[in-house]
């Protein structure tokens, strides 16, 4: 069934069509109409499960935390302050392998007061050990939310699928929306590892000594490493059944380009109009979306980029201190490889200002122009 | 707990440190230095109703639609809650939690309404063995009715001796039909007979009856009630169209012939003066009372004041007749003095001073007296001790003489009908247990709804009956954060014009689904409904659901004695002891 509607909605007919079983979720802009519309279902029925109410995004967490413990497949979205404030649960929803999925809105963090998109908030998350997926349409958000279950309920990691503020959330497109059946066919019902059942009381998530703290990260480490391959197949499976796939990364127009513009998000949109008028005008400019921040897939990134001169990235981000912060897991990418492309880190758009054609062209334009970059951070847009 | 467990690598180890057994053999109840427990309490408007009806008990079988249920629990204790869902002037409300939250909770409508759902239900709440001792009741007013209904109840053979051609006393000899229509006080009396309570009319205790006739008894319970109406004591009295309130309003319910109207003056500020006047009013005259206090002093209920303002009658305060005037014998003028208020009385409130040379006349047609009714007390026996114009009786409505036990008006300064049930009950609980050679004064106390309420039968009755705390619940000891707000159900009146043309019932009950959402107001203060808040909240799933009388119960061996369970209990239902180590 096709529809026209909003990225926020797209969100909500993900979790329904994924047989979520609780929601709880705190409200903050933009994220609040996925929060109306999931309540919404439970209380009409169109889903059943429960939606916890709660004071604080710390609890929203906390509670399909306890939730999904029980075996229930368990859903929440927040945005900006609200999962700054989540933080502490994310280290337990990750430390507790917990297959949990979180829509984050990309949303700028204050102050200044702002609800426009960036991606700091997700971005600052980096750390937990949660997957993170980026989202270019508001199709990609409803498909990815399937997948990510699919994908956390294998390699028992959290998924956070990110979508930016209002450009998404906000904005109406057509949508696909697959059939329930069609979805459970691809999403069994989740089946937990170590399901908590006070017939048989267990104690979660206790004391653990210094003798066996190192091998709990090692086994976290080693199941983003295997996310890498089991997300693919997903995909690929999910591409097989439904006609759409969308890789951990896309490669646009790369071959025989001079230069590649990384981007992410609603960016990879814009670039992919201006790169199609450049080629025409004969300019060599291809483009690589990112979608999987977390693990970050450097194989498949060091593929298409391999052999390339000069890579300019767009970050919507900044890390105080340092730069864009998909520049640097860039240049960290290929710092052991030989012939690695020169890398130009374009800091644009924060705060939701818009990131233009003219903007993006101005960026290629520098990335082809100069033999290296003049500044470890460019800037785009800034005035004065 | 076992000894270390050794891993040898990651590839041994869990996904994430879990136990690997169960972890029951971790009392954690021993951390525990406050235990909770269930504890039910009283609730307040239980311990206000001089009946003992259980409120909140009846309310919740409400919610759940069970209304025969409902029924039997108020009869449990009263038989006459159509009669009380319509002229009890409802302490209860008075005390009701609600009335620090919005509004105090409809609690007369909705008995009214189980009644009313109960017009054509004969079922019965149940009767002990039968047994062959004999009472005699005097009197079929409310007391007499319910000493009646309790005394069958406990099996024994009742006979009602009633003066008048018809049962019901005051119920139907005073009060008017537009309160109270004689069809459901001759339901709620043939209810009482069918537990074998034999009514026997027209016979007057020194008249055709004499003591030597109750003498073949077991017992006997006077109950004839105070209505020998006070006179007035000023000149004019005698003449034509000067008359007693509650001798008009006997003579209207007995369906005489009234001749009353123009302009009739009714004297006093009580019930009776009240109903005396919108009776007159029904009758086509123009009645205007006069009382001699101020409004706050009516000792007539609020609600029929304010019915009775409604209705167009004027109500002069401040005012004092001192001399009925007449004509040939009948009365044409009233005179009658303006008064200020002065220092408080015996009662509590200001005295009634007149003041000089503020005489007045109003002319009248006839002039009614209602200020206040006395018991007749002339055919007491020798023996019977009368202290204040009323017999004197003990805690176990005892009178000085044996056997003989006495309740309602003639006893009592409490004139409501619910006390009147009340007094019934408790001659009816010591009535059993002069039988059956039990101290009543012993047991008295444990009965109680509360520290100091009304006597409960259910607990005379049985020893497991709904236990109770007598702690009565406070609003502060209630978690109204899960109480929704709303606005009280009210019953519905006939607009003015309609009411007055005849004596047609005013009020209309409260529909199913009024009641329905009113009774789903009730906090249940104290008394533990099965909201499952704490077994939701407990950490230590240590709230254990039984079937069975005490739905839960505490698991000690786990409970760490955290108090979420008692914080988060909506009504207060559970309590805190110090554990004793």
């Amino acid at each position: 069934m096709k529809r026209v509607i909003s990225g926020n909605k797209a969100v909500a007919y993900g979790v329904m069509l994924s047989q979520v079983r609780v929601v709880s979720a705190y409200p903050i802009t933009p994220q609040t109409t996925i929060v109306e519309e999931l309540s919404r279902f439970c209380a009409e029925g169109e889903m059943e499960a429960k939606f916890i109410k709660v004071e604080s995004e710390h609890s929203a967490m906390a509670s399909i935390i306890a939730s999904c413990l029980t075996g229930s497949r368990s859903f929440t979205a927040t945005s900006s302050q609200g999962l700054a404030l989540m933080h502490e649960m994310l280290h337990w929803a990750a430390g507790g392998r917990l297959p949990l999925v979180m829509v984050n809105v990309n949303r700028a963090l204050g102050p200044g007061w702002n609800i426009w998109t960036e991606q700091g908030d997700s971005l600052s998350q980096r750390d937990t050990g949660w997957i993170q997926l980026y989202c270019e349409d508001n199709q990609e958000v409803l498909d990815t939310i399937i997948q990510a279950f699919k994908i956390a309920e294998t390699v028992y990691l959290p998924v956070m699928v990110v979508l930016d503020a209002f450009f998404l959330s906000h904005t109406s497109e057509v949508v696909e929306i697959p059939h329930r059946e069609e979805v459970d066919q691809f999403l069994p019902p989740f089946e937990p590892k170590y399901p908590l059942n006070p017939r048989n009381p267990q104690a979660y998530f206790g004391m653990c000594s210094p003798d066996y703290y190192m091998e709990f990260r090692y086994k976290m480490q080693r199941a983003m490493e295997e996310t890498v391959g089991v997300a693919k197949s997903v995909d690929e499976e999910f591409g097989h059944q439904f006609g759409r796939a969308y890789g951990l990364v896309e490669p646009y127009r790369c071959e025989d380009a001079e230069v590649v513009m990384v981007t992410s998000g609603t960016v990879t949109s814009t670039s992919r109009v201006v790169i199609d008028r450049l080629w025409e005008d004969g300019i060599k400019v291809g483009l690589l979306k990112v979608k999987m921040f977390r693990p970050f897939p450097m194989e498949d990134i060091k593929r298409v980029l391999k052999g390339v001169e000069k890579v300019g990235v767009i970050d919507r981000n900044i890390s105080f201190g340092h730069g864009g912060i998909f520049a640097q897991e860039i240049r960290s990418t290929f710092c052991n490889e030989n012939g690695r492309p020169t890398v130009f880190g374009f800091i644009m758009g924060l705060g939701g200002r818009d990131v233009t054609p003219e903007a993006i062209e101005e960026a290629i334009h520098v990335t082809l122009d100069n033999a290296r970059p003049k500044e470890e951070i460019l800037w785009i847009g800034l005035k004065g | 707990m076992a000894g270390k467990i050794i891993f040898k690598g990651e590839s041994d180890l869990p996904l994430f440190p879990i136990s690997s057994g169960d972890m029951c053999w971790n009392r954690t109840g021993t951390w525990r230095y406050i235990r909770p427990k269930y504890e039910d309490k009283t609730p307040p408007c239980n311990a206000a109703c001089p009946a003992g009806v259980d409120i909140p008990v009846f309310i919740g079988l409400v919610v759940e639609g069970k209304y025969e249920e409902a029924w039997n629990i108020i009869r449990e204790e009263n038989p006459l809650p159509g009669v009380c869902g319509r002229v009890c002037f409802h302490p209860c409300e008075s005390l009701c939690n609600r009335a620090h939250y919005d509004e105090v909770l409809a609690i007369n409508a909705l008995e009214r309404f189980v009644a009313d759902r109960a017009l054509d239900l004969e079922s019965r709440v149940p009767i002990r063995e039968a047994r062959k001792e004999r009472v005699a009741i005097v009197g079929s007013g409310p007391s007499g009715l319910s000493c009646a209904y309790h005394v069958a109840r406990m099996g024994y053979q009742v006979t009602v001796f009633e003066a008048l051609p018809q049962p019901g006393g005051i119920l139907r000899m005073g009060i008017p039909s537009y309160r109270l229509p004689k069809d459901i006080l001759d339901k709620e009396i043939a209810d009482i007979q069918a537990y074998g309570v034999e009514i026997k009319t027209n016979a007057r205790l020194g008249g055709d009856l004499s003591f030597g006739d109750l003498e073949e008894y077991e017992a006997v319970f006077l109950a004839t009630g105070a209505h020998i109406s006070r006179k007035l004591n000023t000149p004019g009295e005698d003449l034509e169209g000067a008359v007693s309130g509650l001798d008009l309003l006997r003579d209207i319910n007995l369906g005489k012939k009234v001749r009353i109207g123009g302009r009739v003056a009714v004297i006093g500020g009580g019930n009776t003066a009240v109903d005396v006047a919108r009776a007159v009013l029904r009758l086509g005259g123009n009645p205007i009372i006069l009382y001699r206090r101020s409004r706050d002093e009516m000792p007539a209920f609020d609600e029929e004041v304010s019915g009775t303002l409604e209705e167009g009658i004027e109500i002069r305060y401040l005012t004092g007749p001192t001399e009925i005037i007449g004509q040939k014998g009948r009365v044409t003028k009233l005179e009658c003095t303006e008064m200020e208020l002065g220092e408080e009385d015996e009662t509590g409130r200001r005295r009634p001073v007149p003041i000089p040379d503020s005489h007045f006349t109003i002319p009248v047609d006839a002039v009614i007296a209602a200020i206040g009714e006395e018991p007749d007390l002339t055919f007491l026996p020798e023996g019977i001790r009368v202290e204040g114009k009323i017999v004197s009786t003990d805690n176990g409505a005892r009178t000085s003489r044996k056997g003989i036990f006495a309740g309602g008006d003639m006893a009592h300064l409490y004139r409501t009908v619910a006390h009147a049930i009340g007094f019934g009950k408790r001659a009816a609980i010591s009535i059993d247990c002069s039988i059956r050679k039990k101290n009543v004064d012993s047991l008295l106390q444990g009965i109680r709804v509360g520290e100091d309420g009304a006597l409960s039968i259910a607990k005379y009755l049985s020893e497991v009956a709904r236990r109770r705390a007598d702690h009565v619940v406070a609003f502060e000891e209630l978690n109204v954060a899960y109480f929704e707000h709303g606005e009280r159900n009210e019953r519905t009146k006939l607009a003015v014009p309609e009411r007055v043309r005849d004596f047609r019932e005013i009020s209309a009950g409260l529909t199913e689904q009024g009641a329905l959402k009113e009774a789903s107001r009730c906090f249940s203060c104290g008394l533990c409904n099965e909201c499952e808040n704490c077994y939701v909240f407990c950490p230590d799933l240590s709230v254990i659901i039984d079937s069975g009388a005490v739905k839960y119960r505490i698991n000690y061996d786990y409970c760490k004695g955290c108090g979420i369970c008692i914080a988060e209990c909506p009504r207060n239902a559970l309590s805190v002891e110090k554990e004793a180590r």
